[in-house]
């Protein structure tokens, strides 16, 4: 087990070397891109500011509050960024019979086509959503170790989540060489997690907990740092998370054993 | 112009006939309404207005960031960096006709179905939730709003066109457009009313092109500008235009003597 943990990691780190040179050798088009996501958090993060110098409270929450569900949104978005990027060029890799390439080579094609690369311009976005949340994090009240810890899992359940989504959407992929559009719905989708889910009406409260998870990634580890959040949901939490990575998993199987190699 | 219109009737087609892009793409849009609508919703609970906008008026700005995003601030510019950077463009530049004209037929047949389904959309939105919107009480600001709608949607189209031509000297000129996509919609206020941001942000951000684009044109609809108002934003927005038409043309012809076909 231990080997094969090594091995994988040692693929991984040579992919994410191959990453970091493939971004570095495009310095101009680099740039742009991590303006681009840094102009995205700061706007949105002066706004939220901007709003709290006109209200105390907004659905109940204050400004530490929404700064701190906000911040959690980035940090699971910016998580799967980092780490899922691959799954974008899922559609290309089996358009081109790439494919073909990672069945036979001795490491799971999933793990190859999901980690294929590792976005270095997302890593140095979060590093001011860290700085963000540390202030935030001074802000609140003193809270305790267990409820950072809780914290701290919740929002890693919420990538694991994510984890799921981009396996089910790569599953797509090799079923149908539609990725573009799906991929581009879960992340206009996961734009309703940037605030406390509390704020949505009945309806869409309900799907955004049991259908798309947003509220499960983005809004229960704030909810849970701040003792909102009832053992009963940090349960419900856990479980919908294995729940939805076994099936992304069938699913991922399931297509490849479909997978023709049509297009080699 | 029978060449334009007839790329116009077959650019509308393909849109068209890609019924499940189009409807994901819209279910994006969507959600990112949902989320804007709820949010500002719960801050309006309790007050009768907020940053001099009535309820009405902030749930109609809200609704009409779907409109203008759908008819403003979509475009080609991805395509045309693709265009020239893999070199596709010297077929269009040895055919009897303008790239840019053709490029603005394109532009405005996913436009036209992008507006049909905006509406559609709010349409259906507003009936679900109820929402009380504003409607202007003078037929003046209607077609105020029409007007300016229509050259914010040229000006973009020109001012894009203008970004993605730096394909011509760098491959990389995806960075930069990324960037200039999003900063645009913050600064044109497609997230937001301007009025939100400090006076020192906002009056800077007058001196640019990016309120023209989506914060004057909404409100004008919502008869926040006087008659006056609306010429004067008109005047702008034909000045702007005019500056931007050289600069892209300019920088269009430079490029163009410089282009060396590579990839075609």
């Amino acid at each position: 087990m231990t080997a094969l943990v090594s091995r994988y990691f040692r693929i991984w780190m040579r992919m994410a070397a191959m990453s970091l040179k493939a971004q570095m050798s495009h310095p101009l088009g680099s740039v742009g891109f991590l303006l681009g996501k840094l102009i995205r958090i700061l706007f949105f993060f002066a706004f939220v500011i901007a709003i709290f110098q006109n209200v105390k409270k907004l659905g109940g929450y204050d400004l530490a509050d929404m700064a701190l569900f906000f911040l959690t949104f980035n940090l699971v978005d910016l998580g799967a960024q980092i780490f899922f990027r691959g799954i974008y060029g899922a559609r290309r890799v089996v358009e081109e019979g790439d494919f073909d390439f990672y069945l036979v080579q001795p490491c799971s094609p999933l793990f190859r086509i999901m980690f294929a690369t590792l976005d270095f311009l997302d890593l140095a976005t979060a590093l001011p959503v860290f700085v963000l949340l540390a202030m935030v994090f001074e802000r609140l009240p003193a809270l305790g170790l267990a409820r950072y810890a809780l914290y701290a899992l919740l929002t890693l359940n919420g990538v694991a989540i994510a984890m799921a989504i981009h396996v089910l959407v790569a599953g797509l992929a090799v079923r149908t060489q539609e990725l573009e559009n799906s991929i581009w719905v879960y992340r206009d989708l996961m734009f309703m997690g940037k605030f406390p889910t509390d704020i949505y009406g009945p309806a869409a409260r309900w799907a955004l907990t049991f259908v798309v998870p947003v509220a499960v990634m983005c809004t229960f580890p704030a909810k849970a740092l701040l003792g909102l959040l009832s053992p009963g949901w940090i349960l419900y939490s856990f479980g919908f998370c294995l729940a939805l990575l076994a099936f992304s998993r069938r699913y991922w199987l399931n297509s490849v054993s479909r997978y023709t190699s049509s297009s080699s | 112009m029978r060449k334009y219109l007839a790329a116009y009737g077959i650019a509308l087609q393909n849109v068209l006939q890609r019924r499940s892009s189009l409807i994901m793409d819209r279910v994006g849009g969507v959600a990112v309404l949902a989320s804007l609508y709820y949010f500002w919703l719960a801050l309006m609970n309790g007050h009768k207005g907020f940053f001099g906008y009535s309820r009405a008026q902030m749930i109609s700005y809200v609704l009409a960031i779907n409109v203008l995003r759908s008819f403003v601030l979509t475009g080609r510019g991805w395509e045309l960096v693709g265009d020239i950077s893999g070199g596709r463009i010297s077929s269009y530049l040895v055919r009897p006709m303008s790239y840019a004209g053709y490029s603005l037929s394109l532009d405005l047949a996913q436009k036209t179905v992008y507006l049909g389904s905006a509406v559609l959309e709010i349409a259906i939105f507003a009936a679900l939730v109820r929402a009380r919107f504003y409607v202007p009480r003078h037929w003046s600001a209607w077609l105020g709003f029409a007007a300016a709608t229509a050259m914010s949607s040229l000006l973009f189209f020109v001012m894009e066109f203008m970004v993605s031509s730096l394909a011509f000297w760098t491959s990389e000129s995806g960075g930069p457009l990324f960037c200039f996509e999003l900063f645009i919609q913050f600064a044109a206020g497609a997230f937001f009313p301007l009025d939100v941001l400090p006076k020192v942000i906002r009056r800077v951000l007058d001196l640019s092109p990016f309120p023209y684009l989506v914060f004057f044109p909404i409100n004008i609809y919502l008869e926040r500008a006087r008659p006056g108002e609306t010429l004067r934003v008109l005047a702008i927005q034909g000045a702007w235009l005019a500056v931007m038409v050289f600069l892209a043309s300019r920088l269009w012809r430079r490029g163009l003597r410089g282009y060396a076909a590579e990839g075609g």
